[in-house]
């Protein structure tokens, strides 16, 4: 009796211990896999931008699907919230909507105008045309980006360094790729530099993200006046965003620092639009076009 | 003699339960909730749910399971690949070493070692991420969502305990 005790307890106490050993063992090899994930990254070696994609393509129709209940319950707070002020809001709406109707008619205007002028001197356009509106379906980066997902890909004809905006201006541009997703990278994430120029002014800087909720004005000329309220756009320079898209506007100014406050409503983002704007030269294409001269 | 299968596998769909809520949890902490910007205020989930599954049924949330969520979520959040594995996996490494001395105690003890090992991980993707792209990071939203996590871990709980004792 107490024979076949000990051996079962020794029996116990043997799988117990292979148990242990494989889970230190399986510890090792995963960790190893981990290192060496993380070292491929530090050394520029990472994954290809595409798989990254592809694991967003995999996600994203889940993300639609669960990001409905969360917008409508959202939706309903704000409406309930906002019940109590329904006459108010109405009242100042109807005074806006006045004044927008003549300023649309000021508009439409200086548009048909700037329309005459630019044929006379046979000047390009302007208007840049959507790729795609997109939904924010998910967002990113943790603590350490800042990032979004859109449900536009590929299929919508959306392409790498699209500029991304809302209805108040400049949000971000397109990192990667699927076929059913894209990654938008915000315009206050860390990695972001946009030259921009004081609206008043014209005077040129470049606008930076620092992973908060305000952007870093920077390489402002010593000369340059800025006040708060001014409002900051797009320069143009660089080629990767078009000239005059509305960034942010100056928040707060304290000695050499001038802090941005972003127009676009990064907090809030719901539909975006990604425009149809290549950089001029497209250098991926030069580069490409180079390679295969050399080839 | 017919290998022993893992408690993972002869547990049936209620065995894979606790993987399979924290592969949830992980698609639910990229919902544009809140702020919409950013995760800084969303509670690290998965931390939470690797956390609590270690500590009640170890068996049920395997290396191998810890290394593939947290590879899920680097490719998800976008973040160096291996990141997010390598915490989870020290996450199971430090709950295993230190589970004897808190295990059946005080649930607040479990709040404060889940605290005191965030505190530790989040330190250490800090440091990863400082090596991996060459600049020092802002500490501000990595001591707010830790935060955010440590004081979501006991109505997480709450919720996972009741989960646990409908798999009973």
């Amino acid at each position: 009796m107490n024979s076949t005790i000990q051996s079962t307890n020794l029996s116990s106490g043997s799988s117990e211990g292979r148990r242990h050993a494989r889970g230190r063992r399986s510890f090792w090899v995963y960790t190893a896999i981990a290192i060496t994930f993380i070292l491929l990254e530090t050394f520029g070696s990472g994954v290809p931008v595409q798989i990254r994609a592809f694991a967003n393509d995999i996600v994203g129709p889940v993300l639609s699907l669960l990001e409905r209940p969360v917008r409508a319950v959202q939706g309903g707070l704000e409406r309930l919230a906002g019940a109590s002020d329904i006459y108010v809001e109405n009242q100042k709406l109807r005074a806006e909507n006045d004044l927008f109707r003549q300023w649309k008619e000021a508009a439409l205007q200086l548009s048909r105008e700037n329309e005459r002028l630019r044929l006379i001197l046979k000047a390009p356009k302007r208007e840049i045309l959507p790729a795609a509106t997109a939904r924010v379906i998910g967002v990113g980066g943790g603590t350490f980006e800042r990032s979004v997902l859109v449900s536009a890909g590929s299929g919508d004809n959306v392409e790498p360094n699209f500029p991304v905006e809302d209805e108040n201006g400049l949000i971000g541009r397109v990192l990667h790729v699927g076929y059913l997703t894209s990654r938008i990278l915000l315009i206050t994430d860390l990695n972001s530099r946009i030259p921009v120029r004081l609206e008043r002014t014209g005077a040129l800087a470049i606008a930076e993200g620092q992973n908060e909720a305000f952007l870093r004005l920077r390489f402002l000329p010593k000369e340059a006046e800025v006040k708060v309220g001014d409002r900051i756009l797009t320069s143009g320079h660089g080629g990767l965003f078009p000239p005059d898209m509305p960034v942010a506007r100056v928040s707060e100014i304290d000695g050499e620092f001038i802090y941005l406050q972003p127009l676009g409503l990064l907090g809030t983002l719901d539909y975006v639009r990604i425009m149809a704007y290549r950089a001029i030269p497209d250098e991926e294409k030069l580069l490409l076009d180079g390679q295969e001269a050399d080839g | 003699m017919a290998r022993k299968l893992s408690p993972l596998v002869s547990g049936g769909p209620v065995g894979l339960l606790p993987v399979s809520i924290t592969v949830l949890f992980a698609i639910f902490m990229l919902l544009p909730i809140g702020s919409g910007v950013a995760n800084v205020t969303m509670p690290n989930l998965v931390l939470i749910s690797v956390f609590y599954w270690l500590s009640s049924r170890p068996l049920l949330m395997p290396y191998g399971a810890c290394a593939g969520v947290g590879l899920a979520l680097d490719f998800w959040l976008d973040v160096p690949l291996g990141l997010n594995m390598l915490i989870l996996l020290m996450a199971r490494l430090f709950v295993l070493g230190q589970l004897k001395h808190y295990k059946g105690r005080n649930r607040l003890l479990y709040w404060a070692v889940f605290s005191v090992m965030s505190f530790g991980l989040y330190a250490m993707s800090w440091l990863i991420m400082a090596a991996v792209s060459g600049q020092v990071w802002s500490v501000k939203p990595l001591f707010l969502q830790w935060l955010v996590t440590a004081f979501s871990y006991a109505p997480i709980a709450v919720f996972l305990g009741r989960v646990r004792r409908w798999m009973q």
